[in-house]
This record gives C-alpha cells, sequence and structure tokens, in this order.
C-alpha cells in the first residue's frame, strides 16, 4: 500500500491502460481515408475494386480480406462485411467522406488571413 | 523562425508556446495552447466549434477576402538579404495592419447593418397585413382602403343573394 491515492494500490497503478486504449491510436483518421479516397477516385476505382485485391495478412480479423475502406475497419467474413455495410455507423461515415475535405493545416492557416504558401519557381523540370 | 498557425483555432503560435503532435504518417499538427490540443484529441471539427477562425470565415463572420491577406504566406524558397528590402518591409507592416483593421471594422458594421434593414422589410410588412389587429383610433388607415373593404362586403352579399 502508500502512494498518493488511497483508493488505487499500486499494482493497479502499475498497469498501464495503454493497451486497452490501443486500437484508437490504430484507427486511420479521417484526412488520410478522405485522401485514400480521392486516390482512388482519380485512378477511376471505387471501393469495391479495391477490396477485391488485399494482400494476406495472419494478423488481421478474416486474414485482412474483408475490409471496409470507408470506415478502416477489417471483419471476420464476408457476411459480417455485409451487415456492417447495412449499419447506420458505415452510412454516416460514407456520408462524411462524401461531403467536403476535411480542415487540414492550410485551411487554418487560409482563415487566419494568410495567402496561399509561395514555392517559387519550379526549379526541375520533371 | 517562424510564427505557425495552430491547427484547431488559426491563432499565431510564437516560439516557445504550444505543442506539436507529429501522425505516425509524418503529418505535422500544430496547437496553440492545451484547449485547442484537447479539442483535437476530443476529435471535433474546427469548422463546427464556433470560437475558431476557420468556423468563422465559413460563416461570414470575418472579412475573407481582401488585398491584405496576400502578404503574410508562407515563403518556401530563399531570399537573399536586402537592406533596403528589409527596411520597407518594416515600415508597411503597421500600414498593412491598420488597413486591414479599418476594413475589418467595416466589415463587421456593414454586416450588422444587413440585419437591421431585412428587420425593418419584416415590420413593415408585419404593419401592412395585420393593421387591423391595432385598436381602431391608433389607426390612420390611407383614405383608399375602407372602400376596398364595402366592395368586398358587396360581392360577398351579392354572391349570397345569387345563392338564395
Amino acid at each position: 500500500m502508500g502512494g498518493k491515492c488511497p483508493h488505487r494500490k499500486v499494482k493497479k497503478r502499475r498497469l498501464s491502460h495503454k493497451t486497452a486504449r490501443r486500437g484508437k491510436f490504430l484507427v486511420k483518421a479521417d484526412d488520410a481515408v478522405y485522401d485514400e479516397l480521392l486516390k482512388l477516385a482519380d485512378a477511376g476505382k471505387d471501393a469495391a475494386d479495391a477490396s477485391q485485391q488485399l494482400p494476406v495478412d495472419e494478423d488481421l480479423p478474416g486474414m485482412g480480406q474483408f475490409y471496409c475502406l470507408h470506415c478502416d475497419r477489417y471483419f471476420a467474413s464476408e457476411s459480417v462485411k455485409e451487415e456492417h455495410y447495412r449499419s447506420k455507423r458505415h452510412k454516416k461515415r460514407i456520408k462524411q467522406m462524401s461531403g467536403p475535405a476535411p480542415h487540414t493545416q492550410l485551411d487554418a492557416e487560409l482563415a487566419a488571413g494568410m495567402g496561399m504558401p509561395d514555392n517559387g519557381l519550379k526549379l526541375m523540370s520533371m | 523562425m517562424r510564427l505557425e498557425k495552430c491547427w484547431f483555432c488559426s491563432s499565431t503560435i510564437y516560439p516557445g508556446h504550444g505543442i506539436q503532435f507529429v501522425r505516425n504518417d509524418a503529418k505535422i499538427f500544430r496547437f496553440c495552447r492545451s484547449k485547442c490540443h484537447k479539442n483535437f484529441k476530443m476529435k471535433r471539427n474546427p469548422r463546427k466549434v464556433k470560437w475558431t477562425k476557420a468556423y468563422r470565415c465559413l460563416h461570414g463572420k470575418d472579412m475573407t477576402q481582401d488585398s491584405t491577406f496576400e502578404f503574410e504566406r508562407k515563403r518556401n524558397r530563399p531570399e537573399r538579404y536586402d537592406r533596403n528590402v528589409t527596411e520597407q518591409t518594416l515600415k508597411a507592416i503597421p500600414v498593412i495592419i491598420k488597413t486591414r483593421h479599418e476594413r475589418h471594422k467595416k466589415h463587421i458594421t456593414n454586416r450588422h447593418k444587413d440585419g437591421k434593414t431585412k428587420q425593418r422589410e419584416r415590420d413593415v410588412k408585419e404593419l401592412e397585413q395585420d393593421i387591423e389587429m391595432l385598436p381602431k383610433k391608433d389607426i390612420m388607415l390611407p383614405t383608399q382602403k375602407p372602400k376596398v373593404v364595402v366592395k368586398v362586403s358587396q360581392q360577398q352579399t351579392e354572391e349570397k343573394l345569387m345563392e338564395e
């Protein structure tokens, strides 16, 4: 016993809760997902095309074969994935991703009354 | 040395202030104070939080398009030092800031004025529509109006007669 907090024992304090929150850090951020979708759209593909050729990964659920691009989630099987597609959360996410681009540092700078960045002349013609 | 802008609220971050977050895809997020950092961690959208510059610009609260915004920008190229240019720049800064403040003030007064005129329009419309709601001794109706009322009543009586 002992320490600062009378209700929290030493053993409890030693445990890190970071591992419990691990999933929160692993989820891709909104703007990253948005960029990915934009890249796909430029290549002329849609989300269904991209999910057909996925690399096999033993550590992921369903060997990493059933992936939702919008929500950045892996599923155990096709049926679970389909169920996810029908969920409210997924539909909300799609709506969000088809809307305006997420806030960026450039937006923040423009709002602060700065002009567009000046990169000068292009020196290398590639 | 650069004066960066806060990712969340767009305020200026002076050296030694704020906190910086580098995501694992090497994107940098700078925050001016813990308030902005916390709001970022809560995944709030600065466009939807009313006290940020992004919200204010998006909703027409602040001036967005102005020639004074063209001076301050990120210049990603080296500039050869020139004493005269530096001197002129330093002289220009307070002048530009002053004009910007004046224009901003004007923008805000115009913004406020717009609401007033609309309110007046609404008041006039209401007065036209519901003038009968007032007590009769207070109304100074134009002379044509009672005539119109009489005409309508006559028509109604005629129609009633026809029906009968």
